[in-house]
């Protein structure tokens, strides 16, 4: 016997998904198919034929969770494409700006989790804690970013401005003294994550990790040429039906050419191939961490944040705050592919750019970390219980309303117009 | 508290003056704001100020962040324009890190910036940052190019070579190093910014404090306190020695003479605030038939 079991939409995320399970007799589940409903908004349609400077103001707003990392990633594909080279003290800001966000984007998502590990009686205290370490981590992106949600002093060629003397000293006090209630904080996080009851083979996954960076992102440890964007509904389709079970076939293949047309995202491989990025798999790759599953992602996520701290401290020493922040730039490009890479809270944020000699953008593409993750997920539920399954896909962290695409549907006969996705 | 149409809200009146003299040689008065200002950065009350400061051209100020005594003493004295401190608000609170702002305004700036406090659109951890609001005494306010009509065609110079600018005994008095003009205000009527037409505010009534030189002897400046936080400011510069108090003159020319100006101010732009109504603009006051007291800053 095989059945189907839905969940929809999956809770404590950001953005609308759903989970759709197929389980065994023992409710163990044998395909997972995680898929995005979130609306698409079309902001990479948007910001074609605008100015430059337009696109990271626009992008930032895909999504409230992330916004530091997305206006990276556009100015970095910007500058690239443009060939500018930012100033040094600029780039530390930027390097800055994006670990403090981190700091900031990883509490949020402990408090998230808490439900799930914390026990009763320290909820309030843990839930202080994240708020206190949100505080000051937003406190280092206000002065340097210039806001902490949409950050305004984030520009093509560097930073707006500078930070003066004074404000360089408030940040090292800051997050020296952040960094003690950080340290008891996953400490305390990782013996919950330690004492929950799992399966050992919870998440476990046989597919690579993406990771270009151990603190902010580069373009050169990733290769575009590996990249491969694939429409849902054949990855829906093709790729499970094959393992179903020839009496439920008709069925499940029914299911998956409904989830091929409903799902909101391009399902990207690298290297033929989905991967999963994150935390974990930064940590993997960059800082020797090889333990695979729910725990460790959970774990890798908690300690991370005193990764970032420990490189905001190490960067802002290097601060000259008379230094020049800002490069001198011409906004008539060549219409050469700008590739801006950055390592978001939840995993590697590719965009990429082009702009026309006559300054206006002609191209542009994101592939952010959801959506590299969105096919891992549905693959992680795979081997375990159907009621650990949510538990999967938080440890993702998923934030969809970032990964969103879609393909333009006839409304009355319901089919489908054209098999290309609309970008988000 | 005090509930007063004429002067605002407020605990007490006094006359004072700073008892630094390098402060009084640089100040315009009696030397309060400068002195206060200084006196809550090293109490760590603020850390640090926003103040009118020098720009590339003689007399036309520029919104400064101060977070030092010296930077404070340098902007010191009063610039007979207008100057955009709350255009720097958010700037404080972001690249110059500070946390406790100290600010300083006219009656207009400091009624912008309580609405900014009450709606702060666009202003996400900023005016939780404001840890002191001194206004001052305004009766109106020149455009820089006004300001510079006066000095060249009234007082035939150049900005350059002004020493300093004082409005008293209804004159405006333009100092250069070998003379000194002085222009009736009667004759400065047309010059001034055309807001100030509709202002129902002199002594800078949201403020925690407010001062300004009407009431007081020449030297000295007539405090106004007013809230909790400027009340205690004041009382502990004064127990501290950093400001004297003198007798407050109540009688024709101390506390009469401040209550006579802000009316006059009150009543005469009550009139263009109902007859901009009338005529359908808009004008952030109540009409005068709709208050129970026409004096009212509403």
């Amino acid at each position: 016997m095989s059945k189907t079991i839905t969940i929809s939409p999956t809770s404590r995320q950001e953005g609308h998904a759903t989970l759709s399970l197929e389980v065994d007799d023992q409710g163990i589940v044998t395909t997972g198919r995680y898929y995005s409903i979130t609306p698409v908004r079309g902001i990479e349609k948007m910001v074609i034929g605008k100015r430059p400077e337009t696109a990271p103001v626009l992008v930032q707003r895909i999504c409230g969770v992330c916004p530091v990392t997305h206006t990276l990633a556009s100015v970095e594909a910007i500058d690239d494409s443009l060939k500018i080279d930012v100033p040094k003290t600029g780039k530390i800001l930027r390097e800055m700006c994006l670990n403090a966000h981190m700091i900031n984007s990883h509490a949020i998502h402990q408090f998230l989790i808490a439900p799930d590990f914390v026990p009763e009686q320290d909820y309030t205290q843990v839930v202080k804690n994240v708020s206190e370490i949100r505080k000051q981590a937003q406190y280092v992106e206000d002065v340097i970013g210039g806001e902490g949600i949409h950050p305004s002093d984030i520009r093509i060629g560097g930073m707006a401005h500078n930070i003066t003397k004074n404000t360089k000293n408030k940040i090292k006090t800051r997050i020296t003294g952040l960094k003690g209630l950080l340290e008891k904080h996953v400490e305390q996080m990782a013996e919950y994550i330690e004492q929950k009851e799992f399966p050992d083979n919870l998440g476990n996954h046989a597919q690579p990790v993406l990771a270009t960076s151990n603190t902010y992102g580069s373009r050169q440890n990733i290769n575009l040429q590996s990249i491969q964007e694939i429409m849902p509904s054949s990855w829906y389709t093709d790729k499970y039906t094959e393992q179903e079970n020839e009496e439920f076939a008709e069925e499940t293949k029914k299911t998956a050419k409904k989830i091929g047309k409903t799902a909101c995202s391009q399902i990207p491989l690298y290297e033929d191939t989905p991967v999963e990025t994150g935390p974990r798999a930064r940590a993997d790759k960059f800082r020797k961490f090889k333990d695979r599953g729910v725990k460790a992602q959970h774990l890798a996520r908690a300690q991370e944040m005193l990764n970032a701290a420990d490189r905001i401290l190490e960067l802002v020493d290097k601060i000259d705050p008379s230094a020049q922040t800002m490069a001198k730039y011409n906004l008539n490009g060549t219409d050469r592919l700008g590739v801006g890479v950055i390592e978001g809270p939840r995993g590697t944020n590719l965009h990429t750019v082009k702009i026309s000699p006559e300054g206006y953008i002609t191209d542009y593409n994101a592939i952010v970390p959801t959506t590299w993750n969105i096919p891992t997920m549905g693959m992680a539920t795979e081997g375990t219980h159907y009621e650990y399954a949510p538990d999967v896909i938080r440890a993702y962290d998923p934030c969809l309303s970032c990964a969103t695409h879609m393909i333009v549907v006839d409304d009355e006969s319901k089919e489908v117009l054209k098999e290309d996705m609309v970008q988000l | 508290m005090i509930q007063d149409s004429v002067l605002g809200p407020h605990k007490e009146i006094i006359t004072a003056r700073a008892t630094d003299k390098k402060i009084l040689n640089k100040s315009q008065d009696g030397g309060i704001i400068t002195a206060i200002l200084v006196y809550a950065l090293e109490k760590n009350i603020i850390d640090g100020t926003i103040v009118a400061g020098d720009s590339q051209e003689a007399w036309k100020p520029e919104p400064i962040v101060a977070t030092t005594k010296k930077e404070i003493l340098k902007a010191a004295g009063t610039k007979y324009t207008m100057c955009p401190n709350l255009a720097m608000i958010k700037e404080a609170t972001r690249r110059y890190g500070l946390e406790k702002i100290g600010t300083v305004g006219t009656p207009c700036q400091v009624m912008g910036l309580r609405k900014m406090q009450a709606y702060p659109m666009g202003l996400r951890n900023v005016m939780d940052k404001v840890a002191l609001v001194t206004g001052i005494y305004c009766m109106e306010n020149f455009p820089y190019d006004s300001l510079k009509a006066f000095i060249q065609d009234k007082a035939g110079t150049v900005p350059e070579k002004v020493t300093k600018m004082d409005i008293s005994k209804g004159k405006l008095f333009i100092k250069t190093a070998d003379n000194e003009t002085a222009i009736p205000i009667k004759q400065t009527h047309g010059y001034e910014q055309s807001g100030c037409k509709y202002c129902m505010d002199y002594v800078a009534e949201l403020s925690d404090f407010s001062c300004g030189s009407v009431g007081a002897k020449p030297g000295w400046s007539t405090v106004i306190k007013r809230t909790e936080k400027g009340t205690s400011i004041i009382d502990s510069a004064i127990e501290d020695g950093i400001l004297e108090v003198t007798e407050t003159n109540e009688g024709k020319f101390g506390l009469e003479m401040l209550r006579k100006l802000s009316t006059n101010k009150k009543k005469q732009r009550v009139k263009n605030v109902d007859k901009a109504l009338t005529m359908g603009l808009e004008v952030p006051f109540t009409r005068s038939d709709l208050k129970e007291d026409i004096l009212e800053n509403r």
